[in-house]
């Protein structure tokens, strides 16, 4: 018989060989696992930029309006005033035209921004009426805080309200909000599938299927035309 | 910060001269919480140089014939250039793979990166005996040939320029040269092609330089593949000082970023998390490969060792897992995390080597004097002053001018 032979494997760099063939095999373990499809949809949704419920910015204890304007009354007994992140996120990046000075009196329905995107418009109205206290001066120099921030820095004028109670009662408060956004961001498809046809007939530009997504700030492509429809048909209802 | 006004992309018909002139002034609130702390510790710095200079490196630094590369080359040039390797790999998707969604962060990974090599390169004339012998090896003066130092002097050099050439465009666009503009932005992807072959090469060679102090370098660190090491680390070393980097330059500097890019931020990060997990995940492997290898594991119970285990579990493995989890779960800030343990432990591997594993075994530790961390930390502030200055006037983070965009 032949005699015992002992081998070290280290010596063999055996144990080397083994180390290598594990990292083989685990890479493809890992590179498998890392590549997983991700369930989270609302985060990629978010990362890609897809305009839906689930980005908007809703803080519960501030009155929402129809017309997309926010309020919320300070402790000071100013009642802060500003567009919603729907709006914000439907338009894309804006210029602000503050068209108000303190001291001003408005009643409801009356013009208190523009906002500007190039030579397209919209009109910012008032939902309260009493007298303008404060316009936020900060915003025409820097309105990329409305995108950064719509209901703290990014508030467009206060106003010293003199029917608060009777006029905030048409107004969505709270739980009721991100439902009401929800049917918004659908009624947004809606406007935008009929305006789209109406203003350019031949159009080949995308068409919203049923259950298809927004992409983030879907104005900002379009034409004057869509955004006058926009104020007249959407924002004024 | 963010009440800055954004300059005029065009020199709206200026002299060049009145232009750079309007341009030096500063353009931001010049006491900062930053300003205030960084301004007194440049000053001081500089007079420590000074000193360095007039009356030789001994006296103001702790290092000696036994330790004669300290914190400078250790955390300024060789920890530096591991941080600036985020240019080869961002130019490398962008110009090579043509992936296209990074294109937003090109510029500003390019500036820093060039950056880097300049001040942590340039720390190195602090550590020459005579710094004016530095051109020696670009001029011909003694070749050393078959140095290392040779090829890092080389490849630094021509890398600086490379970079120079990837970034020029950006000057063209700043003082509005529309013809230099064309001709600069031809020449990118030739200086991309380069500057990643250099890039590669050099990488390594920094830690080959090391291959030399075999005796002086503890056994669980000292590798003949070292290089690849330094090689493979800098990949993630260089993405995790981008997601940082990046992460600080769109609060700072939100001004310049458009909408459109700031969204797409998030996107890249999340991305890069990925690359940076799958590079960790081989630069592991090849730890423990190189730890077999090197049969050391006499050293592992010893505190060394236990330092040694340290840095691989605690900023190689976890920050691994880090990237990996976060990369799954979609968690920015979690990635911003990941990127700092990585960037501490890319610290932690650079100093291993150079500075706390270097003589572990002498009878007096090289520990550095308080003034080598007022120099080092001298060099970065003016790094980042200049890199703000950058920024904050060339289109680095902000959109080319309408006239420079048809011409790429």
């Amino acid at each position: 018989m032949d005699e015992f032979t002992y081998t070290n494997i280290f010596e063999t760099k055996g144990i080397e060989y083994i180390i290598v063939i594990a990292f083989l095999l685990l890479i493809i373990v890992f590179w498998y696992l890392i590549n997983r499809p991700i369930k989270v949809k609302e985060s990629i949704n978010s990362a890609i930029g897809y305009l839906n419920d689930k980005i908007l910015r809703i803080p519960r204890g501030i009155f929402y309006s129809k017309n997309h304007t926010w309020t919320y009354l300070e402790p000071e007994g100013y009642a802060k005033t500003g567009i919603d992140d729907l709006l914000v996120h439907l338009t894309g990046p804006v210029k602000i035209k503050q068209t108000l000075n303190p001291g001003d009196k408005i009643n409801v329905g009356d013009k208190i921004a523009e906002i500007y995107q190039d030579e397209k418009m919209l009109e910012i109205t008032s939902t309260l009426s009493g007298e303008v206290a404060f316009i936020n001066e900060q915003l025409i120099s820097q309105p990329e805080l409305l995108n950064r921030d719509p209901y703290n820095k990014g508030w467009f004028i206060k106003i010293k309200p003199n029917n608060w109670i009777e006029e905030t009662k048409e107004y969505i408060l709270a739980d009721s909000a991100p439902k009401w956004f929800q049917n918004e961001i659908e009624r947004f498809k809606d406007f935008i599938a009929f305006s789209l046809k109406k203003n350019n007939p031949s159009s080949s530009e995308v068409v919203l299927q049923e259950g298809g997504e927004l992409i983030d700030f879907p104005l900002a492509g379009l034409s004057t035309d869509i955004w006058n429809d926009f104020q007249k048909s959407y924002l004024k209802q | 910060m963010s009440n800055t006004k954004t300059i005029p992309a065009d020199r709206a018909g200026q002299s060049i001269w009145s232009f750079l002139k309007y341009e030096l002034k500063p353009k931001a609130k010049i006491f900062t919480p930053f300003n205030i702390i960084s301004a007194p510790i440049v000053l001081l710095g500089i007079v420590i140089i000074v000193i360095r200079f007039a009356k030789g490196i001994g006296s103001v630094t702790n290092l000696t014939q036994e330790v004669p590369w300290g914190l400078w080359i250790g955390f300024d040039v060789v920890t530096g250039v591991a941080f600036a390797g985020g240019a080869y790999v961002i130019t490398f998707m962008v110009y090579i793979l043509n992936l296209k969604e990074y294109k937003s962060i090109v510029r500003i990974t390019v500036l820093n990166g060039f950056l880097a090599y300049v001040f942590y390169a340039g720390a190195l004339l602090l550590d020459l005996g005579k710094p004016w012998n530095v051109i020696n090896p670009i001029i011909g003066n003694n070749f050393g040939v078959s140095s290392v130092l040779f090829l890092v002097a080389w490849h630094f050099l021509l890398y600086m320029l490379a970079q120079l050439v990837e970034f020029s465009p950006a000057i063209a666009e700043w003082i509005g040269a529309k013809r230099a503009h064309k001709i600069l932005s031809g020449m990118t992807l030739g200086a991309v092609i380069l500057g990643i072959t250099l890039s590669t090469l050099h990488q390594s060679g920094l830690g080959a330089l090391y291959l030399m102090a075999k005796e002086k370098i503890h056994p669980l660190w000292y590798t003949e593949f070292i290089p690849v090491l330094f090689f493979v680390s800098s990949i993630f070393a260089g993405l995790s000082m981008v997601i940082f980097e990046g992460s600080i330059s769109q609060r700072v500097f939100s001004d310049q970023v458009s909408e459109k890019n700031h969204k797409q931020h998030n996107k890249i990060l999340h991305n890069l998390a990925k690359i940076c997990a799958v590079t960790m995940f081989a630069y592991f492997f090849l730890q423990i490969l190189t730890f077999v290898h090197g049969k050391h594991w006499n050293h592992l119970n010893s505190p060394m060792g236990y330092w040694y285990l340290t840095e691989m579990i605690g900023f190689v493995l976890l920050p691994m897992i880090l990237y990996f989890y976060s990369f799954r779960k979609h968690n920015i800030t979690l990635i911003k995390i990941a990127s700092v343990v990585t960037m501490i432990g890319i610290i932690l591997n650079r100093l291993n080597i150079t500075v706390i594993g270097f003589r572990w075994d002498a009878a007096t530790h090289y520990v550095p004097s308080w003034m080598e961390i007022v120099v080092t930390l001298t060099v970065l502030f003016v790094e980042i002053w200049i890199f703000r200055w950058v920024v904050r006037r060339l289109p680095v983070l902000r959109e080319s001018p309408a006239w420079a965009k048809n011409n790429h």
